[in-house]
């Protein structure tokens, strides 16, 4: 609690951010504790970054620690692998996952593989913070999610947020790793306005540092019938629908994995083994995916299914531009409960 | 208590837009607290609360803002 906050008993004791301010003070944060932290990327300095991931550290830091690079991903991003195996601790933006084509190599190849190839003598501690996400008309090469593409390659961490707690502390989580960490962020939570927020994306966020642990998913909403299971944007779809199940009478149970990889397979594990029915929600291309791989998991487990586990995803073609073909292809709330309510169909009239 | 948008917020005469509210009306905020943000030109500046009470949003996000406009209610 603030000082304000508990002078002031009849107030909120909130202080409210959005994503993209949590992950802007988690970075301020980390240059003021470590003059190795830097922040390189487009646009990342006097505009405080595209979807606002650097607000206000080109005016604290400088433009020595704060680099606007030109538009050149392969240039930049090898520049940090390099920084990083010399024992700075760069993070990176590549402003749209969608552009990591041009510098994949220096991704997969070395900072991935640096930590093993060298036996443990050189560490690759950079964060990789990259947009993922479309619902707004941008196209195929500007709304893609590609958490799969990433989450399957060894060496690679990755995360991603539902709200500007878990960004603030998942974001300090992955400044301090010795290995690089993917760290996504979805446009429709950011908080830039012009994409849309969503509302439950906005929270408490304390001032001072914290971290979120890697590699573990929260149980955002307990419920004993069906287990849903998001990431980032999902996570908001399914605790919509959960809303409307409860009204039903289907208590479900909504999973938030904040890590794609590692992946808490004990989280998945232990709440499907009490609802016995499993819902994933991804908004990534549907196979070989991420939901592929919660539902792959699960069965992996002795679970005396109910019902064959499902999943809600986006369909194998590119995101299509206009809007009447975009929208019906993504996961929604509806879908949610269209699916829940099939998978339980014996608790329905 | 009126939330109004200072009126040097960003100096030049032209709109912004709110680009989201951090408070749901409804809900009950603190002096000073930070409770929405406003876009001008791509830069993102701050609105905050000039009291404590009971928020009500009179202009909803997303939409285009001048200086000095009323955006909401605070009832103590």
């Amino acid at each position: 609690m603030t000082a304000t906050a508990t002078a002031t008993a009849t107030a909120a004791p909130t202080r409210r951010l959005t994503i993209a301010k949590a992950m802007s003070e988690a970075i301020g944060l980390s240059m003021d504790a470590d003059p190795k932290v830097i922040v390189l990327g487009e646009d990342i300095g006097a505009l405080g970054g595209v979807f606002g991931t650097t607000q206000g550290l080109l005016e604290r830091f400088g433009a020595a620690r704060v680099r606007d690079t030109p538009i050149s991903e392969t240039a930049f991003i090898g520049a940090a692998v390099g920084l990083a195996a010399a024992g700075m601790r760069p993070i990176v933006e590549l402003m749209f996952v969608d552009f990591f084509g041009v510098c994949m190599d220096a991704i997969y190849n070395l900072a991935a593989k640096q930590s093993y190839f060298s036996g443990g003598h050189v560490c690759c501690p950079m964060v990789l913070m990259t947009s993922v996400g479309g619902g707004y008309g941008d196209a195929g090469q500007h709304s893609q999610c590609l958490y799969a593409t990433f989450a399957h390659l060894p060496g690679l961490k990755v995360v991603m947020p539902s709200n500007a707690y878990d960004a603030k502390g998942l974001m300090l989580s992955a400044i301090a790793d010795a290995n690089p960490v993917v760290f996504m962020f979805h446009k429709a939570l950011q908080g830039m306005g012009w994409l849309g927020t969503v509302p439950g994306s906005i929270v408490h966020v304390p001032s001072e540092m914290y971290t979120v642990p890697i590699g573990r998913a929260a149980t955002v909403r307990p419920g004993r019938d069906i287990t849903l299971v998001g990431l980032g944007l999902t996570v908001h779809l399914a605790l919509q629908a959960a809303t409307t199940l409860a009204a039903q009478g289907i208590e479900a149970e909504v999973i938030d994995l904040r890590s794609i990889a590692p992946l808490d397979r004990e989280a998945i594990a232990a709440s499907v083994a009490k609802t016995r029915r499993l819902i994933v929600v991804d908004d990534d291309y549907r196979s070989f995916g991420v939901s592929a791989e919660v539902i792959a998991g699960a069965c992996e487990g002795d679970v005396d299914w109910l019902s064959a586990p499902a999943r809600i995803t986006h369909p194998d073609v590119p995101i299509p531009y206009s809007p009447a073909l975009e929208h019906p292809l993504l996961p929604s709330a509806a879908k949610i409960v269209e699916a829940s309510t099939r998978l339980c169909h014996d608790k329905v009239e | 208590m009126d939330v109004i948008i200072p009126v040097d917020l960003w100096g030049e005469d032209g709109d912004a837009v709110i680009a989201t509210w951090l408070f749901q009306s409804g809900e009950l905020v603190s002096p000073g607290a930070v409770l929405a943000e406003v876009m001008y030109e791509k830069a993102s500046m701050e609105v905050t609360s000039p009291g404590a009470g009971r928020l009500t949003i009179l202009v909803e996000a997303e939409s285009p803002v001048r200086q000095g406009q009323l955006i909401g209610r605070i009832e103590t």
